[in-house]
């Protein structure tokens, strides 16, 4: 499954890169985190409940950075088991600074095995997008909160995905 | 004999039960104490195992046992593959993974439970440590240079290489005026019979009897195979096939399951149950066809075919199940299909890969052939810009060449190609078929028309070509009340043989067919027998029924004659009564004869008492039935879908039992066929996990989809048994996936497009369709 | 059917449900027709708790007027709607749409209200509902609110209901003199879900001869069923020719990102949604003119 698009976060690439590079406010940003603890240099062990309505499942597994150029970009690899399945991916974020925010470009690829590849083809797409978009989501919320303003209202039309 | 049944259309004697949910499959059966297994299955398409941990599922509550592959080391011998080839490779399949898993779904651990629920619910609790490995999926990377090869100790993942060739090729090439070369590919599909696999067994350690009930279409040839893969005495196996809801060859075969089951009942003393799910049984139960096939024809330019050449790729998945290696090979030997083409050579890779086995499934190997040359005689007309109708005619073969000898090493048994074609045209209304196409092509919309002319090979088989024995046994008795039994060695499980060998006794003996009751799928009660695949039920099966009838009315005629002071052999049966030919009122009843032999006080001088006969009929030939199918579709240009507007089915099984059953075998395979054409296809992605997992994903074809089935009969017996039969269960399978790839390259020939392959996504259509622009106006 | 385990719950009053429901929250889900839950807890895709059957709860299942208005019970299946007599003169889309759900043992046991509340992105309704400009009615302990079809369906399998809510009935005004509408849909083979659907509900000028208003409601093509918004602006006020309405449904899938599935592509999809606007624009406006 490839996943790839843009998304705009309204900080400049600096503040945007520790805020994707800092595991604590990480955890906050991946949808359904419950722990997110170091396991070596760039590397995290992750626990994960993720669901849409009625599915859901939890995985464990691990986050690894790579190939860190800051402020600029970043190879995130993550490698995940649960009862519903198995997910290995790798993606390749590269940060551009655009009127003072920041556009994420993201193209990345992921294997998924097991319950979920087999009957759940149907919801793969539209779910990989859904985790990308709450994850941006995230970390719009807190890039404003970390500005010490209130939370705003999130806009939803910022960032788009597209799979194949 | 009088005809009062044969020949007639009576509706089945199963189908009260069957229609009322009165019958029993496995998973309806029930014993006291019984648990229930559940199989942990890989979710890797290759990966090595590094440990399977049961502790946690072990402790969990209502469990009684779980192993791994390792824990049964030993103890169960591999899955037993019959088919045999020259320098083949080993693929055999061990029933638990110990090492290394090679697809998805392939067991690696079982675990037993005082219910199904908790058995599920433990498989959660068992880890295993997986290694992943590159998985190996597409069959031609599988056999290119550097790839790792999937089982130990092997150099590359051939598993092996068959040749078959006959008469001048290279002279037919030379010859030639042109040659014709396209790659068509067989897409993999899943069988799906609605009941999926279970399997129950039960061990009595007094008596040391193991009986196993298991939804197979092999009884008995599952019995000596769990006898030898658990080492246990043969005599003490009871094997049981109950009421079997469609096996399509997916139950022509021994799974693991079979035997693990079996021996969890003998390990704990308590019955065992597993019931397949759909998953399971899209995942772990055979596969179907599953061909890429490179042919190159050489032709002259008046239509004649000189010769054919296939280089075919079988993706056989990771191991071997029965017959997985001799499958392709039936594509070979049916290449030629109904041509007279001189000259043939097909050379067979087959190759392993990370995916489950394919094996027979409807057709198994002819379907594939009768595609092959089907799409060659297609693309030879529109190559010559010839008709479909005519180029066929150009080749077939003339009654008088019949038997026919194929440059393949066949003996066609007998056939009339040009009268089934004729009438299927007829029927058809062929001529204004193409004037009404021609009309709608003006009016841009998109009419095809397609033709399968094909003969296939059925009444497997003589033993010699045979892996396993070719033979069928029945046993027939009466019973004392003058009731029939008729134990078959065939094992019907969908295809009626309960009421057409009903049929051929109250024939043979003057009875009413339900004064006839037939017994299959007991190996305690029936004969020693072959099964029921390769459409042999009726021709071998029918046969083995048929002699035995035969002997028990010699004797009975005997005793009727001696009761009535007659001549034996001018006794006649009839409304129930035995009489002499000449003077009708020396007549016994039949009820009487039957009890004279029981009661044994009056019976001819040195006749045994008793009325039971049996036969193990050999056949000394295959039966090739054929016929003509016609397929007209209709694309719907903007969405790429293909509507089945007509199809006309002219078949000849030689000659027919029962009519009704006939054409349903006919209907059912065709819309099977259909399904592989339009919709069907088993889709492994890049890392060998298969993503039409279920139903919702997988496609079947549903009465919505289809036309009425036109079906006519032309009557061409076979000299080979002496009921002239020949069977029809996959005629449909193989007639009709040619006929919907004709008519749907015919529909496209506007565009310029002579073959696509299948399925006939609407998506793809729709693709050809706006990417060739229209050429022809 | 061998799901994990679960606390079983069959409330006798829609009050008693939405105490559950209230008290349980994320670990609760309803069983209505259990024709979409059923096959997720199959798989164990979905492993819920509790599960609380409200599918025999009584006075949920009817079709009637009220009001001006027909309201629907949440309970009520795709047959007894495709069966409506009432509905078939009031308000035709709906049979019509609930007669392309999957096949007759889904549609005599699913429900309309398990259906939107579930909103499955291929499922039909949400296109009838769309372009009926429905409302969506959902309690809870503390009353009702009413909630536009425009605004029920968020993302895939996500709606505006609130845990705690239960959805108890549909309301759909009737339809008026000179309106007209149709469901035209590609169904998708193994499921029967819709690759795409579309549901065109158009009214025409005096004469027949302009449309007035339309509204079109697209389910299958992505994410969440949608209002085609700019096929009803290219609609609206014109004169009626086959060229407007062909022009008009290369808009069906403006804005939005299509699904992409072993299925369909997302460029097929797209493809599919001006086909099959197009096709139920055409019908609908025969449909009206048919009343004139």
């Amino acid at each position: 499954m490839k996943l790839a698009g843009t998304a705009s976060l309204p900080a400049p690439p600096a503040e945007v890169w520790s805020l994707l590079t800092d595991p604590s406010r990480l955890s906050r940003l991946l949808p359904g985190c419950e722990r997110l603890e170091p396991d070596g240099p760039e590397r995290y062990k992750a626990t994960v409940k993720f669901g849409i309505a009625a599915i859901s499942g939890k995985y464990a597994g691990t986050l690894e950075f790579a190939h860190k150029k800051p402020p600029n970009s970043l190879i995130l690899k993550i490698d995940g088991k649960g009862l519903p399945g198995f997910v290995k991916g790798e993606g390749r974020l590269e940060l551009r600074a655009k009127a003072g925010d920041t556009e994420i470009a993201y193209n990345g690829e992921a294997q998924v095995g097991g319950l979920i590849a087999s009957v759940g083809q149907r919801m793969l797409d539209a779910a990989a997008r859904k985790i990308v978009h709450q994850f941006f989501e995230a970390a719009k919320a807190e890039l404003a909160s970390g500005k010490g303003a209130a939370s705003e209202p999130s806009s939803l039309g910022q960032s788009h995905a597209r799979g194949k | 004999m009088t005809t009062r049944f044969i020949g007639k259309p009576l509706k089945r004697k199963e189908d009260p039960r069957l229609i009322q949910g009165l019958s029993h499959y496995v998973d309806d059966l029930n014993l006291a104490g019984m648990h229930y297994a559940a199989f942990l299955r890989s979710p890797y398409a290759h990966a090595n195992i590094r440990s399977v941990d049961l502790s946690k599922a072990r402790r969990a509550s209502g469990v009684v046992l779980a192993l791994s592959g390792t824990d049964i080391d030993g103890a169960i011998q591999p899955v037993p593959c019959a088919a045999q080839i020259p320098d083949m490779k080993s693929g055999a399949r061990p029933v638990l993974a110990r090492d290394r898993v090679r697809f998805v779904g392939e067991s690696v651990a079982v675990l037993v439970a005082s219910d199904r629920y908790a058995a599920r619910d433990a498989l959660d609790l068992i880890e295993v440590d997986y290694e992943p490995l590159t998985p190996i999926v597409n069959p031609e990377k599988a056999i290119a240079k550097g790839a790792a090869p999937l089982h130990a100790g092997q150099k590359d993942n051939v598993a092996f290489k068959w040749e078959l060739e006959g008469g001048d090729l290279k002279a037919a090439f030379k010859a030639a005026d042109k040659v014709i070369k396209q790659r068509i590919v067989n897409q993999r599909v899943i069988p799906v019979p609605i009941e999926t696999r279970g399997v129950l067994a039960d061990y009595q350690p007094g008596e040391g009897q193991l009986t196993v009930w298991s939804s197979t279409q092999i009884p008995h040839l599952l019995r000596t195979q769990i006898a030898s893969m658990l080492n246990f005495p043969e005599t003490l196996v009871h094997v049981v096939a109950p009421e079997v809801g469609g096996g399509f060859g997916t139950k022509l075969n021994v799974y693991p399951e079979e035997a693990i089951v079996a021996y969890l009942a003998i390990q704990l003393g308590k019955p065992v149950k597993w019931s397949e799910s759909r998953r399971e049984n899209f995942q772990a139960t055979i596969h179907g066809r599953d061909q890429i096939d490179d042919l190159e024809v050489a032709i002259k330019r008046d239509g004649t075919i000189l010769g054919l050449r296939c280089r075919v790729i079988a993706d056989l998945g990771a191991y071997y199940q029965l017959l997985t290696p001799l499958i392709p090979t039936l594509t070979g030997l049916m290449m030629t299909g109904c041509y007279k083409i001189p000259a043939a050579r097909m050379e067979i890779t087959g190759v392993f890969t990370n995916k489950m086995a394919t094996d027979a499934y409807r057709g198994a190997g002819r379907p594939e052939a009768t595609y092959l040359i089907e799409r060659v005689m297609d693309l030879v007309a529109a190559e010559l810009k010839k008709g479909p109708v005519e180029v066929r005619r150009k080749n077939f073969p003339q009654p008088k060449d019949f038997p026919y000898a194929t440059p393949t090493g066949l003996i066609y048994d007998s056939g009339d190609y040009q009268k089934a074609l004729d009438m299927a045209l007829k029927v058809a209304d062929y001529k204004k078929l193409r004037q009404e196409q021609a009309k709608l092509r003006k009016e841009e919309r998109y009419m095809g028309i397609g033709i399968s002319t094909y003969v296939e090979i059925c009444g497997m088989g003589p033993s010699s070509a045979m892996p396993a024995g070719g033979w069928e046994s029945a046993t027939v008795r009466v019973e004392p009340t003058g009731r029939v039994s008729v134990m078959t060695g065939s094992s019907p499980h969908g295809q009626g043989q309960e009421t057409t060998f009903a049929q051929m006794g109250a024939d043979v003996l003057g009875i009413d067919p339900s004064q006839v009751q037939v017994v299959h799928g007991d190996t305690s009660v029936v004969p020693y027998g072959i099964g029921t695949f390769g459409s042999r039920a009726t021709a071998v099966g029918g046969t083995a029924v048929y002699k035995s009838l035969q002997k028990v009315k010699e004797k009975l005629a005997r005793i009727a004659a001696h009761i009535v002071g007659s001549d034996p052999e001018r006794m006649v049966f009839a409304n129930r009564k035995i009489f002499a030919k000449q003077s009708p009122k020396k007549s016994v009843a039949f009820g009487q004869a039957v009890s004279a032999a029981y009661v044994a006080k009056t019976l001819p001088a040195e006749m045994e008492p008793g009325l039971e006969a049996t036969t193990f009929f050999e056949p000394t030939n295959f039966t090739y039935p054929f016929g003509t199918h016609i397929c007209v579709v209709e694309i719907d240009a903007e969405t790429g879908d293909v509507k089945l507007v007509r199809y006309v089915a002219v078949d000849d099984c030689g000659n027919v039992i029962n009519p009704l059953l006939v054409e349903g075998q006919v209907q059912g395979g065709i819309v099977q066929s259909v399904g592989q054409a339009l919709f069907e296809e088993a889709v492994y992605d890049e890392q060998g996990q298969l993503i039409t997992g279920e139903l919702m994903d997988y496609a079947l074809p549903r009465a919505s989809d289809m036309c009425w089935i036109e079906a006519a009969r032309t009557v061409t017996p076979t000299p080979v048994n002496p009921l002239g039969v020949k069977g029809v269960g996959e005629a449909g399978t193989i007639a009709a996936t040619p006929a919907l790839a004709g008519a749907v390259a015919d529909a496209l020939a506007p565009f310029g497009v002579h073959h696509v392959d299948m399925p006939f996504k609407r998506e793809k259509i729709w693709q050809v369709m706006s990417k060739n622009r229209r050429r022809v106006q | 059917m061998i799901p994990a385990s679960f606390e079983y719950q069959a409330p006798k009053t829609l009050d008693e449900a939405l105490r559950l429901v209230e008290r349980h929250g994320d670990e609760a889900k309803l069983l209505a027709g259990g024709h979409s839950l059923l096959p997720l807890m199959k798989l164990r895709l979905a492993t819920p708790r509790y599960v609380i059957d409200i599918g025999h709860l009584r006075g949920m299942s009817y079709i009637r007027e009220e009001n001006g208005q027909i309201a629907i019970g949440a309970l009520t299946t795709h047959t007894e709607i495709e069966q409506s007599a009432l509905l078939a003169s009031k308000c035709p889309l709906l049979p019509e749409t609930a007669a392309q759900i999957g096949d007759v043992q889904v549609r005599n046991r699913g429900t309309i209200g398990g259906s939107l509340a579930h909103a499955d992105p291929g499922a039909d309704y949400p296109a009838a509902i769309l372009a009926l400009d429905a409302e969506i009615i959902a309690a809870n302990t503390s009353g009702t609110r009413t909630i536009p079809a425009r605004d029920f369906f968020v993302d895939m399998l996500t709606t505006q209901l609130h845990p705690g809510e239960i959805l108890t009935q549909i309301r759909i005004a009737p339809r008026r003199a000179q309106s007209g509408a149709a469901y035209e849909k590609l169904h998708q083979p193994a499921s029967g879900f819709a690759i795409v659907g579309v549901a065109a509900n158009v009214l025409l000028g005096e004469g027949g001869k302009t449309i007035e208003q339309a509204a079109i409601g697209i389910t299958g093509l992505s994410a969440r069923a949608f209002r085609a918004e700019a096929v009803e602006r290219a609609l609206s006020g014109k004169h009626i020719s086959e060229k407007v309405i062909e022009d008009a449904s290369r808009n069906g899938a403006e804005g939005v990102e299509p699904l992409s599935d072993l299925h369909a592509s997302g460029e097929y999809r797209r493809e599919m949604a001006r086909v099959f606007t197009r096709r139920a624009v055409a019908r609908a406006i025969v449909a009206a003119r048919g009343d004139a």
